[in-house]
């Protein structure tokens, strides 16, 4: 029988340093120069529970730099709370790079980056990314109330100009982040990560703005490789991102679905029928 | 010196397989989504996911919900449908290293039979599963494997369209599975996949709302064990046909619990979200085990520890 090569993509990478940004909310830095080598923004990697008994959680890449890869998270379950009792030191292993992240080949000049909650994970890279090729990059960020808005200040220091929003008004604009984008000068390109209620948002306002926007959907994942169609969202049958398996039905439809983990996580708003 | 590793091989009517290892339909895709992450030169072969006549859409999202010790899906047998899957897809198996067994569901016993009879005809498949125990479809998809007399029509109507390995995958949400299983035998199969998942549902108590867009679904992983362990049990005192055991195993020392009960061969399913180097991990132990006990193969302990089950004794108390 013919062998196949061995698996190159699971990493074995040690906890390098470990913060609680808030309570509940932790970052963890990683010893992961493959990762960091192999990641496009948007991406995310499948962390293999140290204890083996639960399934991966699927978690975005925040920082990629040097060796340093990290992961930002809030801890709402047994998954994430035994990911978030690692120590400096130990072990975490890792799947991925996975999914296909923010395409930023269109080289817009100006950016609206819109992240709720726990979304500011996955918009790290695409703003440093954005910054270093010339766009002015506008990150509007919401959250429950202003100790959850964690890291602000990271994305000042990588150069975006922001515009925090609580639900509670303890800081900034008292409401729906998405307001903010309704108000905001023209953009030429709308990126989202952030809870499905705030990204139909975007997606309506973007609409009505005639503004293209890069979703990265959010789905309880199994396998995370697109192996049980576990995370589904229809998408439009000519999308570039299509699956060209399977067709929605024997009728012929103009949509197909396409898996969150595989196609996904990023996908163009206006080829999504959610 | 010549050392001659213990064997693994198992043999599941005419298919011979090199490690006694099913990756569980619906789990694993072809395998090919999975390779770069896992070593499949150490699994027996990836069952594919459940293939129907026509093409299914599936259920609303969403589909999974992670549950204690393990996790509920209702996928609702998505799939693009016996043609456009034997023009498009099947041929790309031809070249993959590792053996894909088709897996068949369906809504009469003539769509089984159909499907069956064009699935089983390609040189790629290596086998087929009847699937007669999906859980997770709104019109009878469970219903064949919860009737002794369907479960029997099903398997001699896909007998007949064959002569490769017939695997009929049996549903736990039975009261007599071992009576199910007779039936399948007595029908012409050749092995029995022990268990599918077992029915179950979660609530949301903020939304009020069923978790599962299917509000049902199908329990998998680690929460299921003892109740496949018992399945596999119960059915291997009465069929003589091999068993592919499988439902929550995660680690070498639960596989052997199957093969210990009477499994010939093991599915892992939901185990691979947890790690992808679990299949390889418990295919190396295995032979470890089986060396450190100066076994040759592992046929050796298949059914080892089925010693039936204990008497019960009705408890005379004192009189007076
Ligand atoms: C996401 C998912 C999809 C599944 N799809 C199928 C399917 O299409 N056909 C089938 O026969 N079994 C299907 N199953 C059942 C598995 O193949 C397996 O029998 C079951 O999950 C128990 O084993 P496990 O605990 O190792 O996963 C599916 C299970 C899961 C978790
Ligand atoms: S989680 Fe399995 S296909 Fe996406």
């Amino acid at each position: 029988m013919t062998t196949l090569d061995l698996p190159v993509r699971v990493h074995a990478t040690l906890v390098t340093d470990r913060r609680e940004l808030a309570p509940g909310v932790v970052l963890l830095g990683l010893d992961a120069p493959d990762v960091v080598a192999a990641t496009q923004p948007g991406q995310f990697v499948m962390a293999i529970p140290p204890s083996g008994e639960a399934a991966a959680t699927a978690l975005g890449v925040y920082e990629a730099e040097g060796k340093r890869a990290s992961l930002l998270f809030f801890v709402t379950g047994n998954r994430t709370r035994e990911l978030s009792e690692l120590r400096v030191g130990e072990r975490l292993d890792v799947v991925g790079p996975l999914g296909n992240g923010f395409d930023l080949s269109g080289k817009p000049s100006r950016v609206a980056i819109v992240a709720g909650g726990v979304g500011i994970a996955s918009v790290l890279l695409p703003a440093q990314a954005l910054v270093r090729a010339g766009a002015r990059v506008q990150l509007l960020y919401g959250a429950r109330t202003a100790a959850l808005l964690v890291e602000a200040e990271r994305f000042n220091e990588a150069g975006c100009a922001l515009a925090l929003a609580t639900d509670d008004g303890t800081t900034g604009y008292h409401g729906y982040v998405t307001d903010l984008l309704e108000r905001l000068p023209r953009v030429d390109l709308i990126l989202a990560c952030g809870p499905t209620p705030m990204l139909r948002a975007v997606a309506r306002i973007a609409a009505t703005l005639g503004v293209r926007a890069q979703l990265s959907l959010e789905e309880t994942f199994a396998c995370g490789v697109g192996g049980c169609w576990g995370c589904v969202v229809p998408i439009v049958r000519t999308s570039a991102q299509a699956p060209r398996f399977p067709p929605a039905n024997a009728g012929g439809s103009d949509f197909v679905n396409a898996r969150i983990c595989k196609e996904g996580p990023v996908f163009w708003s206006h080829e999504l029928r959610w | 010196m010549v050392e001659t590793k213990p064997s693994l091989a198992v043999k599941l009517g005419k298919l011979r397989l090199e490690y006694p290892t099913l990756m569980g339909s619906g789990c694993y895709g072809s395998g090919q989504e999975f390779a770069p992450f896992a070593n499949l030169n150490k699994i027996g072969a990836v069952v594919l996911k459940s293939v129907t006549r026509l093409p299914r859409l599936g259920n609303p999202t969403p589909r999974l919900v992670h549950t204690p010790a393990g996790m509920l899906n209702a996928i609702g047998l998505q799939n693009p449908g016996i043609d456009w899957y034997l023009d498009h897809e099947v041929p790309k198996y031809a070249k993959l290293p590792w053996r894909v067994v088709g897996s068949v569901a369906g809504f009469s016993v003539d769509d089984y039979a159909y499907v069956c009879e064009r699935l089983a005809a390609r040189d790629e498949i290596a086998a087929v599963e009847l699937n007669i125990s999906c859980p997770n479809v709104a019109s009878e998809g469970e219903t064949f494997a919860c009737d002794p007399k369907l479960t029997a029509s099903v398997v001699r109507a896909c007998r007949a369209t064959t002569d490769k390995t017939l695997i009929v995958k049996l549903s736990p949400n039975v009261t007599d599975i071992a009576a199910i299983a007779l039936e399948a035998e007595g029908a012409g199969a050749d092995a029995l996949a022990v268990i599918n998942t077992v029915r179950g549902m979660s609530i949301d108590a903020e939304t009020w709302h069923p978790r599962l867009g299917n509000v049902t679904g199908g329990l998998s992983g680690p929460a299921i064990r003892p109740i496949a362990v018992l399945a596999v049990y119960e059915v291997a005192r009465v069929a003589t046909i091999p068993i592919v055991g499988q439902g929550g195993i995660e680690t070498t020392r639960d596989a052997l619990e199957f093969f210990l009960a009477g499994a010939a061969a093991v599915g892992i399913g939901t185990a691979n979200f947890t790690d992808p180097r679990i299949p390889e991990r418990i295919a190396d132990e295995l032979r470890d085990y089986l060396w450190n006990r100066n076994l040759a193969s592992i046929g050796e302990i298949v059914g080892k520890a089925n010693v039936g089950f204990a008497n019960v004794y009705e408890y005379e108390g004192d009189e007076g």
